[in-house]
């Protein structure tokens, strides 16, 4: 018994219903999607896109830039999507950086972030190399701002992480202000320095430009998205109230000495 | 024929009196020694008691026996036969460990244990015939399980405890006395063996009586009319009739390990070497129980008197004993016990893991073992403080947070989709603030760098922030007041200041001190 070709099979899946159709699929395919990695959101639009929807689970993904780049609001975008679906999610975090609120006001559920605040960077890879093999579906290595040298960790103790994190299915991310996972990462994105954005004088949002600077899958056609980030609403919103608020202040003080002046050149 | 007669007698007397089985350690004391110092097993060890030249032997091992040493000899007696011989005094932590360790052994069969001392256990092992339908299989799992914790165990099984007793000390261990053959088991043994009164003794042997089945073959009411009660109730116990029931014991709330140590400990390793050891043998206890260690007590004995105790709370039950280990090592390096330490117990507070659900359709839920062995790694190795949840805190202060243990709930049973999001800004708290030398105009800030910040009283290793430069845009100020009626009030007036080299931070002036700090970076 031979094969039929699937140009033979074409008229019958164009005749079925359309519901039916979309859900047949070649065992070619099959494997294909058996295959496909399953992706972690982060919830912002360019950067799922790039990465062709979100962290890849099983995977290092590498994301540089200096301070103000914009790397710690996509990790804790990464996070809060994490969380929202139900995941666990680890934060290794030695630079003490994580603020609570902020990532609750940004949706995470708190209750299913272990937070870690390890002394020094040795400790950091320990603690996120035992994250990894507990089964936590995402684990953030934020190296904080100050430069980290690649030979202080050394390439084996990357590509460990990177084997772990295969192994047990995490997206493992790792924030840095320069390269430091050399050939372990299979996703490397960079982020250009920042544009500062403000609304009259107060802050509104800062947008960078994330590259994509190195990836292993060939399907990846994008290299760049603009990564635009704006102040929390609340925030903002009670930034603008406090402003109006000082102005008004400052306003009565000065009407308050041009009218003693005035006063004190009436009396003289 | 007679297994068949047998069968049937059992089946009738085990409607009188329940079956007992009886565990005993030989030579007890040098068991429970050579339990906690394994290395002294293929040895010639010997246990003492007593001190200087009253000390004498008490038990020895196998290899100090063939040598001829014997209980009650001298130290210098046994010296003399053994030249190269190891003395150890008897030690009351290791058999109290041993005897529960053997309590737990009984356990695992049976939840009515009688505790009787001095590695002897009674259980009842009514209703067991499904499990085990020979009662020798029962007897030999029975062993196993000692052997498993180190104690060479003998086991005897009869309907009354003082045959159940005496059949576990005969060789050929286990030994099993039929239901209703108690008295004819008996017999032929000597009345030494009921351990009876000097003075019923020397009464019997003057009525010439050698043998228990001597004495069960007199009539019961000439012998209770001469020598009373406790004659009464010998004879008794001689026709198998045993009339002292089973006292099952109540479980103690946690499980302990320790010992006595022959010379004093001045450093920590080779403290952490014995204790790894005792808490290698708590770990398999808790591991029978199907429990795990959710608070470690540990008590240590001093020198010359006084006693150390601390406790290490875990936020998960865990039998990894390395984590154990590391926190006792944590815990003794951070707070050394100030003087020589000579005996030590741990304690280990049960509680039951919790199990995890499969899901089908939602996201997978983290093994509960597997997280409650990570946590404590963790936590062992970060030290306390330092991980847990997050949990927001009220109040004004950006730096403000709050730890609790992590205990996620149970995953939906369904993934969720995440909540569209658009991208929010996010600060990277300075935790303390970072001193910044500023320059002013027109009370605006114009230009900062960050000074040399004093590291922080826990030791965190949060790297110093380099930062210096002209600021292009400042947005401010926001005041922030708190804690007015607090020893430490904060009054500041908070910026938001990019600078001209790049960088975006949140930058505040302490109008108490008069100070100007960091405390985020837009990021």
């Amino acid at each position: 018994m031979s094969a039929l070709p699937l140009s033979a099979l074409l008229p019958v899946l164009q005749d079925l219903p359309q519901g039916i159709a979309a859900r047949l699929t070649t065992a070619a395919g099959l494997s294909r999607e058996r295959l496909a990695p399953e992706f972690l959101p982060t919830r912002i639009e360019g950067l799922d896109r790039l990465l062709g929807g979100g962290l890849p689970r099983g995977t290092l993904v590498e994301m540089s830039g200096r301070a103000s780049s914009g790397r710690f609001s996509v990790a804790l975008s990464a996070l809060a999507a994490a969380t929202q679906t139900g995941e666990a999610a680890a934060l290794v975090d030695p630079g003490d950086h994580f603020d609570p609120q902020g990532a609750a006001a940004a949706g995470a559920e708190l209750s299913r972030v272990l937070w870690l605040r390890p002394r020094g960077l040795k400790m950091a890879l320990a603690a996120a190399e035992t994250v990894l093999a507990t089964g936590f579906a995402l684990v953030i290595l934020d190296l904080g701002l100050a430069r980290v040298f690649r030979q202080s960790a050394g390439d084996a103790v990357w590509l460990r992480l990177a084997r772990r994190a295969r192994f047990h299915d995490a997206a493992l991310l790792v924030l840095a202000p320069t390269r430091v996972t050399g050939t372990a990462a299979r996703i490397v994105l960079a982020a250009d320095a920042a544009r500062v954005g403000w609304d009259r004088s107060l802050l509104d949002g800062l947008s960078s430009r994330l590259v994509l600077e190195k990836t292993r899958d060939a399907n990846m056609k994008e290299k760049t998205s603009l990564l635009n980030l704006s102040l929390l609403e609340a925030v903002q919103a009670g930034k603008k109230e406090r402003k109006i608020c000082l102005e008004r202040e400052e306003k009565e003080k000065e009407n308050a000495v041009a009218f003693s002046g005035h006063l004190s050149a009436f009396g003289r | 024929m007679e297994r068949t007669a047998g069968a049937e007698q059992q089946k009738n007397s085990s409607l009188m009196a329940p079956r007992l089985a009886c565990l005993v350690v030989p030579l007890f004391p040098l068991a429970a020694r050579l339990r906690s110092e394994p290395a002294l097993k293929d040895e010639a060890v010997v246990l003492c008691e007593g001190n200087g030249t009253a000390a004498h032997v008490v038990a020895a091992t196998r290899k100090a026996r063939k040598a001829g040493i014997r209980p009650g000899f001298t130290l210098p007696q046994a010296r003399a036969l053994v030249p190269d011989l190891l003395a150890r005094a008897r030690d009351t932590e290791s058999e109290r460990a041993a005897q529960e360790a053997l309590l737990d052994v009984a356990g695992t069969v049976s939840p009515r244990v009688e505790d009787a001392g001095d590695g002897v256990v009674y259980l009842d092992v009514d209703g067991l015939e499904r499990l085990f339908p020979d009662e020798r299989d029962l007897g030999l799992a029975l062993i196993a399980a000692a052997k498993r914790e180190s104690l060479p165990a003998r086991c005897g099984l009869a309907s009354s405890k003082l045959a159940a007793r005496v059949a576990a000390t005969l060789p050929s261990s286990p030994v099993t006395v039929l239901a209703g053959g108690e008295a004819a088991f008996l017999a032929p043994l000597p009345l030494a063996k009921l351990d009876p009164e000097a003075e019923i003794v020397e009464t019997l042997a003057r009525w010439g009586l050698a043998s228990v089945g001597d004495l069960a073959k007199l009539p019961a009411a000439d012998v209770a009319s001469r020598l009373g009660a406790r004659g009464h109730a010998l004879h008794e116990t001689a026709r198998g009739r045993d009339p002292r029931p089973l006292v099952p014991r109540r479980p103690p709330p946690g499980f302990t390990e320790g010992m006595e140590l022959d010379w004093p400990l001045v450093t920590l390793e080779p403290f952490l070497a014995l204790a790894e050891g005792a808490l290698t043998r708590l770990a398999r206890r808790l591991e029978a129980e199907a429990v795990g260690c959710a608070r470690l007590d540990v008590s240590l004995t001093l020198e010359p008197e006084g006693c150390d105790t601390r406790s290490f709370e875990l936020p998960a039950p865990t039998r990894d004993v390395k984590t154990l280990l590391t926190l006792v090592r944590l815990g003794l390096e951070g707070r050394p016990p100030g003087a020589a330490v000579t005996g030590f117990s741990l304690t280990a507070q049960p509680d039951t893991p919790r199990k995890g659900q499969l899901t089908l359709f939602g996201p997978a839920e983290i093994s509960p073992d597997r997280l409650a062995t990570a946590l404590a790694k963790l936590f062992a190795l970060l030290g306390p403080g330092r991980v847990g949840a997050p949990r927001a805190v009220d109040g004004y202060r950006p730096e403000r947070f709050a730890l609790v243990p992590f205990a996620p709930p149970p995953p939906p049973a369904t993934r969720k989709t995440p909540r569209t999001g658009r991208g929010l800004l996010s600060v990277r708290v300075l935790r303390p603030p970072v001193p910044l030398e500023m320059l002013l105009e027109g009370g605006r800030p114009t230009s900062l760098r960050a000074l040399a910040s004093t590291p922080p009283a826990d030791g965190g290793g949060r790297p110093a922030l380099d930062v210096a430069g002209a600021v292009r845009v400042a947005s401010g100020p926001w005041r922030l007041e708190e804690g007015w009626w607090q020893e430490a009030p904060a009054f500041r007036a908070y910026w938001d200041v990019e600078l001209s080299g790049g960088g975006l931070y949140r930058i505040f002036h302490d109008e108490a001190g008069g100070e100007w700090f960091a405390d985020g970076v837009y990021d």
